[in-house]
């Protein structure tokens, strides 16, 4: 491989000033040729599989193919209102949003319980801070299939067990009103003790003097938590609930392996959505446009979170 | 010296590997390697005994190198294998749910089989002539062979004897009709105050399931569910459609005989299993299944009727992908032409419970024998003369769930059948449009 060397550059001789700061730039490249090189890899599989990517799914959603006979045709924006106008992925944007706020604050909430509660070590916290944390090791698909029997109506072991004290036992994921609550519960349960984690980081990193000097003022515990901790806990906060949010629309294998986004699309979301465009309705232009609009709505709601922890004194 | 030898070490390591790999190329006439893609739709074991079947193949074909790659559902195989095809990597041959095969030949994702049958010296009417004529509705698509059957099935009435002779009923004598069934419903369910302990009868309902559910209730009612020469029409919106759905939501809110909701093929054998549903319509495809684990015994009888004794094919078929090399294509053809001889065909049949399509396997001594010992394998076979093709549409998958999202609401008691349908039809026409105006609505 042939290096690009400063000679090769179009060099304009005659402008001194320019020249300098051409050779200053020369001289820097080379110095961060190497490192440059050692990011290449990642810069290749970024454009290729990420930008590449992206860019393809921009020019697809402004085609459509009907049927195999007809020709692909070019419809601009036509796509996106078809989408927007399809009651199926306004639902699944709604769904979407209830599973999003409904998986986020229980599961951070039991988070932080957790992590207050286990903050100490000792044997019996870190047995029951790996019990906690157990469930995020097992492959979603995998925590899915063992739902699958816990929810079978009538013969599962949810309504084995409580089932007996029901007047009437719900069919967990066949009524589409409890159906999306019920892949809920898996997701708080499987998220959980993964924010744990990060509360009991933060928890550590609560300053001890500052502790001491409110235990001595006389602040009760629930002062030092209201005051104290929870403050300091903010930016865990912040991305904890950035890393939820994402999760609730990233997260869709439990969809496939327990709904199918049924009965009703009452458990669709907008990723299966999307692959329901793609390859059931075989509409990649439905599906791109698709696309497009959750990564928009991605990546404001990123920049939205970066600017605020930006704005944050000190950082995160 | 310690590095020059580990070079040299290294550098014969490599000339091995290199050799390793040139070496078929250099000899150029290995096993041809095809993939066999296979789903499991039903309750059992299939996937190891798939393995076994193509071990069989493997060791008396040494020209062909088969490995059958498990592809989950009936949906999910249709998706993968339009992957393979999308990323120019088609699978040789896929056991195909067989109301996809029109869907995919819309779409131009099938291998016409009707020159590979002419190279081997026979006509199509003799290749076709080998499986059972309630088949070939969904194998030959104007007048082109595209697949081959090779495990099919009828929905069949589960009975569980004991719990009927318990309840005064004669389960030699199975329902025959709907109100006999509805009868033998209510007389089969347990109630403690308002609460059900075992059931008079479950029907799945999940996608897929239901959609085959439906159009089986639809047909004994005297009713068909689309168009079996044209693929831009389904009848949701009809009387005997209604009759049907509102008959089944009838056991659930009016009888209260059925669990309510969607539920599952898996729940409902499950349920039938443990005892908590006395009855059940199921898949022949299930009935390994249930004779290796009801701890009771059990009938199979036909659908019961209300106009007329009639039901759709299940099961699948052979396919080969479009755009295969020839020697691929050929390997594919002969691995399908095995599977579907009489003699793989019953062991199949034997293993699973689908039936075999090829009428000559229940000619074979191992059948006779196996159905003297089990006569419960005999009925979807009978139930064959009053079957018809299985649903299939131009998009078959959404249009199915057009109808299969409604028949949801209605099972959970959130729509009136009658509206249920006029919307699923509403859906169905616009997911139809482009192809009937392709087609049927492109005027000369």
């Amino acid at each position: 491989m042939s290096l690009a060397e400063p000679a090769a550059l179009p060099v304009a001789t005659s402008a001194a000033p320019r020249l300098h700061v051409l050779k200053r730039f020369a001289a820097g490249f080379k110095a961060s040729l190497p490192a440059y090189l050692l990011l290449l890899p990642s810069l290749i599989f970024l454009a290729l599989f990420t930008y590449g990517a992206m860019g393809r799914v921009f020019i697809d959603a402004l085609y459509q193919r009907t049927t195999p006979k007809a020709p692909v045709r070019f419809v601009g924006l036509d796509n996106v209102s078809a989408v927007l106008a399809d009651p199926a992925f306004t639902g699944a944007v709604v769904n979407n949003l209830i599973y999003a706020v409904g998986t986020a604050i229980p599961s951070i909430g039991l988070a932080l319980l957790f992590a207050l509660a286990l903050a100490r070590t000792n044997a019996v916290t870190s047995a029951l801070r790996a019990a906690l944390f157990l469930p995020v090791l097992i492959p979603m698909v995998a925590a899915s299939a063992l739902f699958l029997f816990i929810f079978l109506p009538n013969v599962g072991l949810l309504d084995y067990n409580i089932g007996r004290l029901l007047p009437v036992l719900p069919n967990w994921l066949g009524d589409p009103d409890i159906a999306l609550s019920a892949i809920m519960v898996i997701t708080i349960w499987k998220n959980a003790g993964y924010y744990m984690l990060f509360f009991l980081a933060g928890l550590q990193a609560v300053p001890e003097d500052v502790m001491e000097a409110a235990h001595l003022d006389g602040a009760g515990p629930f002062q030092r938590l209201r005051y104290i901790i929870l403050p300091e806990l903010k930016p865990t906060f912040l991305f904890v609930t950035v890393i939820a949010t994402l999760n609730a629309v990233t997260q869709v294998d439990h969809v496939f392996v327990l709904t199918q986004g049924g009965p009703s699309n009452s458990t669709n979301l907008v990723l299966f959505y999307i692959y329901q465009q793609a390859v059931e309705h075989y509409d990649v232009g439905k599906a791109s446009a698709a696309t497009l609009l959750t990564l928009a709505a991605l990546m404001g709601l990123t920049a939205l979170s970066f600017r605020t922890l930006a704005n944050r004194e000190g950082g995160p | 010296m310690l590095l020059s030898r580990r070079l040299m070490l290294g550098l014969a390591i490599a000339g091995t590997m290199a050799g390793a790999l040139a070496f078929p190329a250099l000899a150029g006439e290995g096993p041809t390697e095809i993939d066999l893609f296979f789903p499991v739709p039903v309750d059992g074991k299939l996937a190891r005994d798939m393995g076994t079947l193509i071990k069989e193949f493997n060791e008396t074909h040494p020209e062909v190198k088969a490995t059958a790659v498990y592809t989950g559902s009936y949906d999910d195989t249709l998706i993968k294998t339009r992957a393979a095809i999308k990323a120019g990597k088609p699978p040789s041959a896929v056991i195909m749910s067989a109301n996809f095969l029109l869907d995919m030949q819309i779409e131009n994702e099938l291998t016409n089989l009707d020159s590979l049958i002419a190279a081997d010296g026979t006509t199509k009417e003799k290749f076709l002539g080998q499986f059972f004529p309630a088949l070939q509705g969904n194998a030959v698509i104007n007048r082109s062979v595209y697949g081959v059957p090779f495990h099919n099935s009828t929905p069949l009435l589960y009975i569980n004897a004991d719990k009927a002779k318990e309840a005064g009923l004669d389960p030699t004598k199975p329902p025959q009709t709907w109100a006999e069934l509805t009868d033998w419903a209510k007389k089969l369910t347990r109630r403690e105050g308002d609460k059900v302990t075992q059931w008079g009868i479950a029907i799945p309902c999940a996608y897929d399931y239901c959609g085959w559910m439906m159009e089986t209730l639809t047909m004994s009612n005297g009713g068909r569910y689309y168009n079996e020469e044209f693929g831009g029409e389904v009848y949701y919106d009809t009387p005997s459609m209604l009759g049907a759905l509102s008959w089944w939501n009838d056991l659930i809110a009016k009888h209260k005989v059925h669990p309510p909701g969607a539920t599952p093929g898996p729940a409902v054998s499950t349920s039938f299993i443990s005892g908590n549903a006395a009855m059940m319509m199921l898949s022949t495809g299930s009935l390994t299944y249930v004779r290796d684990n009801a701890k009771f015994n059990y009938k199979v009888a036909f659908i019961p009727r209300n106009v007329r004794n009639a039901v759709p094919i299940g099961g699948a078929s052979l396919i080969i992908p479009a755009g295969l090399e020839a020697d691929k294509q050929k390997a594919a053809w002969t691995l399908i032409k095995w599977m579907t001889s009489p003699e793989k065909s019953a062991w199949w049949s034997r293993a699973t419970g689908y039936f075999a399509p090829n009428m000559a396997a229940y000619k074979t001594p191992d059948m006779v024998d196996f159905l003297n010992k089990n006569p419960d394998a005999k009925t979807a076979v009978e139930q064959l003369d009053v079957a018809k093709p299985w649903f299939a549409t131009y998009k078959t998958v959404p249009v199915r769930k057009n109808l299969e999202d409604e028949v949801m609401l209605v099972l959970n008691g959130k729509k009136q059948p009658k509206d249920a349908l006029a919307a699923a039809q509403k859906a169905a026409d616009e997911t139809l449009k482009p192809y009937n105006a392709e087609t049927s609505l492109k005027l000369p």
